[in-house]
């Protein structure tokens, strides 16, 4: 197994999750691509899902993230809430938030 | 539904396969039985019904259980590390003003090692794809009703990490004993598709 | 290209049917496939997220038309076989 990757997320964080569609297996449900959500926990680092359902010889060992979504920003509606655990590859920071350090560090979220 | 005839056809194909199995040296019968010995004797929803009650009678505790579930367990003998591979528990408390559910909405991730195996409508195409949608619908469905303006967190198990849900303690239950408070404790209760 | 599993979120499924008293098992051959899935995972012929995928590769028309422990024999039996073709490949 690979070393793990460094943690580049904390509690608090905005994250965005990507928009990627891939054909074989992962972790991210469809309905939560390219969301934007927050980092509730870092739940330590475990290798990826995807890497190990392929059979890759070293899987990459990721940091895995409970990350909480506004029903409304899933599906446009709704008052509650959905947690997902994410592996920090399918996790990048939303645009304008820049790429500085958390949990102090980050700068003013973009208005869109 | 799957008749007689259907059934007895799925119980040859996985004889079949059985022996293939054993025959390659892959699995034993002696190997078979003891995981269903282990499983239909340890894992049940007791074991979460323990958890609850003494989380209802020891503050300190809950405290730690919310905080590292894993590193709490041992406290009422249980761990874990007795399935496939430790995984992380995380227990969510529910509140007078927020309510947890539990699902896994691309297979059936379960705590297996508290609950026991998990019952047929939580590996449903129909919890799984409502809950996350519409939690107030179906939790309704249920018979649990829940108040206007109570905060709802669903919980979709999609790594390494379980949880389990803490219910609330019901009214009036000041007097009883932690076995007796144990079996006010039910799986759906645990799962968050009921109040207790 | 969301897989058939790939459920949250959508419609049509109908409501939340709950069979009271469940048992663990509805036959023999759930309980054998059960075992059979854990035992072959703490061997290490094959890792959990590969049991996944295999239930995941399944045509949906099959998906949608098997049982749960239906979709589970299907992948120990797509699992297994892929791994005594691979064995046989690597001989050649």
């Amino acid at each position: 197994m690979s070393e793990p990757v460094a943690v580049r997320f904390a509690p608090g964080d905005r994250v965005r999750t990507r928009a990627v569609d891939p054909d074989r297996h992962t972790r991210l449900p469809a309905y939560a691509r390219g969301r934007t959500g927050r980092v509730l926990a870092v739940t330590g680092s475990w290798p990826l899902a995807d890497d190990v359902a392929r059979r890759r010889a070293e899987p990459r060992v990721e940091p895995v993230y409970t990350v909480v979504f506004a029903a409304r920003d899933l599906w446009g509606e709704g008052e509650h809430d959905v947690t997902l655990d994410l592996w920090q590859s399918y996790l990048e920071r939303p645009e304008g938030t820049g790429d500085g350090p958390g949990p102090y560090g980050r700068k003013k979220e973009a208005v869109s | 539904m799957s008749g007689e005839h259907t059934s007895s056809a799925v119980a040859a194909r996985v004889r079949r396969l059985e022996e293939r199995l054993i025959g390659e040296g892959l699995v034993t019968d002696g190997e078979l039985d003891a995981v269903l010995t282990a499983v239909l004797e340890g894992a049940s929803p007791l074991n979460g019904a323990r958890v609850v009650a003494r989380a209802w009678s020891d503050a300190g505790f809950r405290e730690r259980l919310l905080a590292d579930a894993n590193a709490a367990l041992p406290e009422v003998g249980l761990s874990m590390a007795g399935g496939l591979q430790e995984q992380r528990l995380k227990v969510v408390a529910n509140t007078a003003g927020h309510h947890n559910v539990l699902v896994c909405t691309l297979c059936s991730c379960y705590p297996v090692a508290l609950l026991g195996p998990s019952p047929s409508w939580y590996k449903s195409e129909a919890y799984r794809s409502r809950v996350v949608r519409e939690p107030r619908a179906v939790l309704a469905e249920f018979g649990l009703e829940l108040p206007d303006g109570q905060e709802i967190t669903v919980w979709d198990s999609s790594a390494e990490s379980r949880y389990m849900v803490l219910p609330r303690r019901p009214a009036g239950t000041g007097d009883l004993t932690e076995e007796q408070l144990a079996e006010l404790v039910t799986r759906e209760g645990l799962i968050g598709t009921a109040a207790l | 290209m969301s897989r058939v599993n790939d459920v949250g979120g959508q419609t049509g499924f109908g409501p939340v049917v709950v069979e009271e008293d469940e048992p663990v098992f509805h036959a023999d051959w759930e309980a054998r496939v059960y075992a059979l899935n854990i035992a072959l995972v703490r061997r290490g012929v094959y890792t959990l997220d590969e049991f996944r995928d295999a239930i995941e590769r399944m045509p949906p028309q099959a998906y949608l038309a098997a049982s749960y422990y239906e979709r589970w024999l299907h992948a120990i039996e797509v699992l297994t076989a892929e791994r005594g073709d691979a064995e046989r490949g690597g001989d050649e």
